[in-house]
């Protein structure tokens, strides 16, 4: 329950496109801040004693910290890729913690159940094994070869089909998704989730998406994306503890949840235990 | 104590709140359960908590003889046993994987749960039928003031109408809350059944804003 490990990452703090001279308030690990971008298109994110924040623009959003990064916001290669849509959801707010937020957005198990018909449908709820590791080099998690029968994966999909994933945890509170996309068999569909720690029961959560797909409207792209986290909000609102347990005991993992293991040891190795919960209570 | 005027048995719902095949959160003194009805009509209370990634049961739903937890499908028997991992559907689930379940009776078409060992049998409340439940934002003692009648040993506030006594079973909730069970003889006629209905509202606006107030008995 400490801010300190995290307070020197990266954290998406808003939309640059939704950035106007107005200060825009919100809040960040408890701390109020103000995000706002000059007529040149300077943006600067301030605390509440006026003290200057660090800025990055990057994926559609405006990253900060309240600390000091000794790393670089992680990459993302594809938002460099040409003939990519690029997709600003928006925020969802969840009370929950941000890294529950993280946790269920890499569990493909809830699919039929959470998101019925949609991402996932009965009988086809085996998780069959994947590939989960601690890359040490990037220091991410990363979990492939995540293979799951979807009737409607995207929605440029149409029909059931058995999706390909790839997962990757590059920051405790943020998630870049791969998965098969319908019209560039080629290609993967990038997904993101950015999660803004408000506190550490509650977030908003910031979907980010570059996608191949010349023909949903824009309208459709984000209504699709919002249907499934508020899906996912029904859950994430009524976990008990609130806070991710980190130590083993109070929850029970099976083969299908081992993105999840591997995503808590990594936050526990980095001490990253904002949202979390040490101690079994 | 109140909540001890039952034993060890918690009035928590009326049978006819609770259909086959559907779930419901309830409150007994250690906390949050999940009450739901079989396919078959059987009653059952687990915890409030699917072990596996803590969510609530109560959200779940309910097939055949099994109740699911809608986050990842895991299932539970009566007994609170794991039935079944759909994103494992060859393993046959591990005994420890269980939650807790308590002692169910369904008597008079009260449904009661016993937070422990139950202590013998729920109070018999022969001759009265079920009207409704609410809950008031106000506690047990604010009730008794608003109605200016102590409950009785068995947990029943009974206060007298125009048209006919009027009878609520009072059960303490979470955050201060009480839940009212209201009762009426059998013989109760539908101008009774309505009178009592209103009456009971006006009761419970009348503890909250006693309790807003800090009065109680």
């Amino acid at each position: 329950m400490t801010v300190q490990a995290m307070i020197d990452e990266w954290y998406p703090v808003g939309l640059f496109s939704q950035l106007d001279q107005q200060v825009r308030t919100t809040v960040l690990m408890g701390e109020t801040i103000g995000v706002a971008c000059d007529e040149k298109g300077n943006v600067s994110v301030t605390a509440a004693n006026g003290r200057a924040l660090p800025v990055r623009v990057r994926y559609g959003h405006v990253w900060s910290s309240l600390g000091e990064p000794t790393k670089e916001l992680f990459s993302i290669p594809e938002a460099d890729q040409p003939g990519r849509r690029f997709v600003d959801v928006g925020a969802v707010r969840v009370r929950c913690s941000p890294l529950r937020a993280v946790e269920n957005f890499l569990d493909i198990a809830h699919f039929p159940f959470v998101h019925t018909d949609i991402l996932g449908a009965e009988p086809h709820t085996e998780v069959q094994n994947y590939k989960v590791e601690i890359r040490e080099d990037v220091d991410e998690v990363w979990a492939t070869q995540v293979k799951f029968y979807q009737p409607q994966a995207a929605k440029s999909a149409s029909g059931g089909i058995t999706t390909d994933y790839m997962y990757r945890v590059p920051a405790p509170t943020c998630s870049v998704l791969y998965k098969t996309c319908p019209p560039r068999p080629d290609e993967w569909d990038v997904i993101t989730l950015f999660v803004q720690p408000l506190a550490e029961n509650l977030c908003d959560v910031w979907p980010w998406m570059a996608l191949f797909d010349d023909t949903t409207s824009l309208t459709d792209l984000i209504h699709f994306q919002q249907m499934i986290f508020l899906q996912d909000r029904s859950i994430l609102e009524n976990q008990i503890p609130s806070l991710l347990p980190l130590d083993p005991g109070m929850e029970i993992p099976t083969r299908a949840d081992l993105t999840s293991v591997a995503y808590r040891r990594w936050l526990k190795r980095h001490n990253y235990t904002y949202g979390a919960q040490l101690v079994a209570q | 104590m109140h909540s001890d005027t039952t034993g060890l048995w918690t009035p928590v719902a009326f049978s006819k709140d609770l259909p086959a095949g559907t779930a419901m959160p309830a409150y007994i003194s250690s906390g949050c359960i999940a009450l739901w009805r079989s396919g078959s009509g059987r009653v059952a209370a687990s915890a409030d908590r699917c072990p596996h990634r803590g969510m609530r049961l109560s959200h779940g739903f309910v097939r055949g003889e099994a109740l699911c937890c809608i986050y990842h499908g895991w299932s539970y028997g009566q007994a609170g046993n794991c039935l079944r991992i759909p994103a494992h559907p060859g393993l046959v689930p591990p005994a420890a994987i269980r939650v807790a379940a308590y002692p169910v009776r369904e008597c008079q078409g009260i449904i009661w749960v016993a937070t422990g060992k139950p202590n013998g049998e729920p109070p018999q409340l022969e001759g009265l039928v079920p009207l409704r439940s609410l809950t008031a934002n106000a506690g047990i003692g604010a009730i008794e003031a608003a109605t200016t009648v102590r409950a009785r040993p068995d947990g029943v506030v009974k206060f007298s109408h125009d048209l006919g006594p009027v009878f609520i079973l009072l059960s303490a909730q979470e955050d201060g809350k009480t839940l009212m069970h209201v009762l009426l003889e059998a013989a109760a006629d539908t101008a009774l059944r309505l009178a009592a209905s209103r009456a009971v509202e006006g009761l419970r606006r009348r503890a909250e804003e006693l309790q807003a107030e800090g009065i109680t008995r």
